[in-house]
C-alpha cells in the first residue's frame, strides 16, 4: 500500500495530473498577468515545483497548490508588462440578426473599451473576473481555487464590475 | 449593498437579468450588461496539453529526495563516552564516599575512624567502608586481620567474606585469609555470624572457621594480639595457615608439597627476623627449610 501521498510522485498519475489542469492553470495565468507567452511558462514553473515537491502535497490539495504558486510566482516579479486582451476572432455580436453597420459599430466601439477596461483591471481583480466570465465559475470555486476567502471573491469582483462600468461609461459621455 | 449583492449574483448565474431590471427598474444595466456578454469572448490561448507536458518532461526535472541521514553510531559512541566520563567523574566527585584502607606484604597500619574507633591493619589487609554513613551506621568490610577498639556507640559491624561481626563497643581481632576466619574478644562482647553458625564471644574467647568449619569457641590468655608485638601465635592452627602467614609477613613464598601441611602448630613466629621465623616454625615440627631467594622449601628432617 503506497500512501496517497506520494501519488504525485508517479510519473503516471503525474502525467494526468498535469494534463488536467494544464490548460486552467494557463487560463489563469493569462487572467492575471494578460500575457500570450509567458503564462505557459508560469504554468510550466508551477508544475514543476509541484514535481520537486510531490512527497509533501496532499493531492487533494494539489489543484489549488497549483493555482496559488502561479499566483506567487507573480507576486515575485516586478509588477509586469502591459497586459495584452484580445477577442476570439469570429466572435459573435449580441444580436447577430442585426447587421446594421451602425451598430456593428457601436459594439465594436463597446467592445474595444470593455476591453481596454479589463486590461486597466488589477491582477487580482481580474483574474477574478475572468474566472467568473470566462470560466462560468461560483464565486466559492474560485475562492478555494486561490485558497482565499468567498468574501474576498465577491469584494474583488464588485470592485472591478464597479471600474468596468465606470470606464465605459464615462467615456461614452 | 443590496444592489451589488444582487450583480454579483447576477454574474454568477444566481439571478437572471429579467430579475435584476425587475427589482430595480430604475437602473440601467445595459453597460454590465454587454459587458458580461462580450467579456466571455475574450480569447485565452489553447494549448496543445501533450505537447506541453513534453515540453515540461524536457526541462531539467529532479525531485526533491528527502534527504537520509544516516544513523551515525561513532557520534552516539562519542556522545555516549563524553557522558560517561561525566557521570563517572562527577559520581566519584559528589557521591563516592567510601575510604579504604590498605596494607602491603610485611606493613601494618594504625588507623583511626569518624567515630575515633582504632584499626590496626595487619599486613596484606584492607578495610573499605563508608564515611557519609559512618555516622548512622558503623558499617566496613574488611578482607584480611585487624585488630579493632571499638569506642562505645551503636552498633558497629565488620563485614567479611566468612561472616560478620557486631559489636557495641569493644576490642576484637579479626583475622580473615583465604579459607580461614579468626575472631578473638579482648573485651566487652562480640557477636560473629558466619554462613553456619552464630556465637557471641565474650573477653578471652576466640573462634576459628578453617574452610568453611566453625570450630569451638576456645579460651585465651593474651591482652593484645600478639602480631601488634610483631609476633605472629598460633595455638593448634594447619600448618598451611601458619605458611600464609610467614608469606604475608616476609614476602616469600613457601613450597611445602613434599610435607604434611594439614599438622598442626602451635607456637609463635617473629616478624623481624625471617631466620628465626623460619626455625621457630620448623624445628618443633621436626622439619627443615632451604631459603633460595624469595623461595623457601620445607622438606622433612632426613630426607634430601
Amino acid at each position: 500500500m503506497s500512501s496517497p501521498k506520494h501519488k504525485l510522485c508517479e510519473e503516471v498519475h503525474f502525467n494526468s495530473f498535469y494534463l488536467e489542469h494544464l490548460q486552467s492553470a494557463s487560463n489563469f495565468a493569462y487572467y492575471k498577468g494578460g500575457d500570450r507567452d509567458a503564462s505557459l511558462d508560469y504554468v510550466q514553473d508551477a508544475f514543476q515545483k509541484i514535481w520537486e515537491n510531490c512527497s509533501k502535497i496532499d493531492p487533494a490539495k494539489a489543484k489549488t497548490y497549483l493555482f496559488t504558486t502561479i499566483n506567487n510566482l507573480f507576486l515575485n516579479l516586478v509588477r509586469h508588462q502591459k497586459v495584452v486582451m484580445a477577442y476570439a476572432k469570429a466572435s459573435p455580436y449580441r444580436d447577430q440578426t442585426n447587421l446594421n453597420p451602425e451598430y456593428l459599430m457601436e459594439e465594436e466601439e463597446f467592445k474595444e473599451k470593455l476591453r481596454l477596461a479589463i486590461e486597466d483591471l488589477s491582477p487580482e481583480q481580474r483574474e477574478v473576473f475572468l474566472l467568473n466570465r470566462i470560466e462560468d465559475k461560483k464565486y466559492r470555486e474560485i475562492a478555494e481555487l486561490l485558497d482565499i476567502s468567498q468574501k474576498t471573491v465577491e469584494k474583488r469582483m464588485s470592485a472591478a464590475l464597479k471600474i468596468i462600468r465606470e470606464k465605459i461609461d464615462q467615456v461614452n459621455f | 449593498m443590496d444592489k451589488e449583492n444582487d450583480i454579483l449574483k447576477w454574474f454568477e448565474g444566481e439571478l437572471s437579468f429579467q430579475e435584476l431590471q425587475n427589482k430595480y427598474p430604475g437602473e440601467d444595466f445595459s453597460t454590465l450588461e454587454k459587458a458580461a456578454f462580450y467579456s466571455k469572448q475574450i480569447q485565452v490561448p489553447t494549448l496543445d496539453a501533450q505537447k506541453a507536458l513534453d515540453t515540461f518532461k524536457a526541462r531539467n526535472l529532479k525531485k526533491e529526495t528527502p534527504k537520509v541521514i544516516p544513523l551515525n553510531f561513532k557520534n552516539f559512541l562519542r556522545i555516549a563516552a563524553v557522558l560517561v566520563v561525566l557521570l563517572s567523574s562527577s559520581y566519584f566527585l559528589f557521591f563516592n564516599t567510601t575510604s579504604s584502607f590498605s596494607t602491603a606484604i610485611a606493613q601494618t597500619e594504625t588507623l583511626t575512624l569518624p567515630d575515633n574507633s582504632e584499626v590496626i591493619l595487619n599486613a596484606k589487609s584492607k578495610i573499605s567502608f563508608n564515611k557519609k554513613e559512618w555516622k548512622k551506621t558503623r558499617n566496613l568490610n574488611l578482607e584480611g586481620e585487624a585488630f579493632f577498639k571499638v569506642t562505645k556507640g551503636n552498633k558497629f559491624t565488620v563485614n567479611t567474606e566468612e561472616g560478620t561481626i557486631e559489636v557495641l563497643g569493644t576490642q576484637f581481632n579479626v583475622k580473615q585469609r583465604p579459607d580461614y576466619f579468626e575472631v578473638h574478644c579482648y573485651e566487652g562482647s562480640v557477636r560473629v555470624s558466619t554462613q553456619s553458625k552464630d556465637v557471641i564471644l565474650t573477653p578471652g574467647k576466640s573462634i576459628r572457621v578453617i574452610r568453611g568449619q566453625v570450630g569451638i569457641i576456645e579460651n585465651f590468655n593474651l591482652k593484645n594480639p600478639s602480631w601488634l608485638a610483631r609476633e605472629s601465635s598460633f595455638d593448634k592452627v594447619p600448618l598451611w595457615q601458619v605458611i600464609k602467614e610467614l608469606e604475608v609477613q616476609y614476602d616469600i613464598s613457601i613450597n611445602a608439597s613434599s610435607v604434611d601441611n594439614t599438622q598442626l602448630f602451635s607456637g609463635t613466629f617473629t616478624h623481624s627476623d625471617k631466620n628465626i621465623a623460619l626455625q621457630s616454625v620448623t624445628i618443633p615440627l621436626k622439619l627443615s627449610f632451604k631459603i633460595d631467594g624469595k623461595k623457601v622449601e620445607f622438606y622433612n628432617h632426613g630426607s634430601n
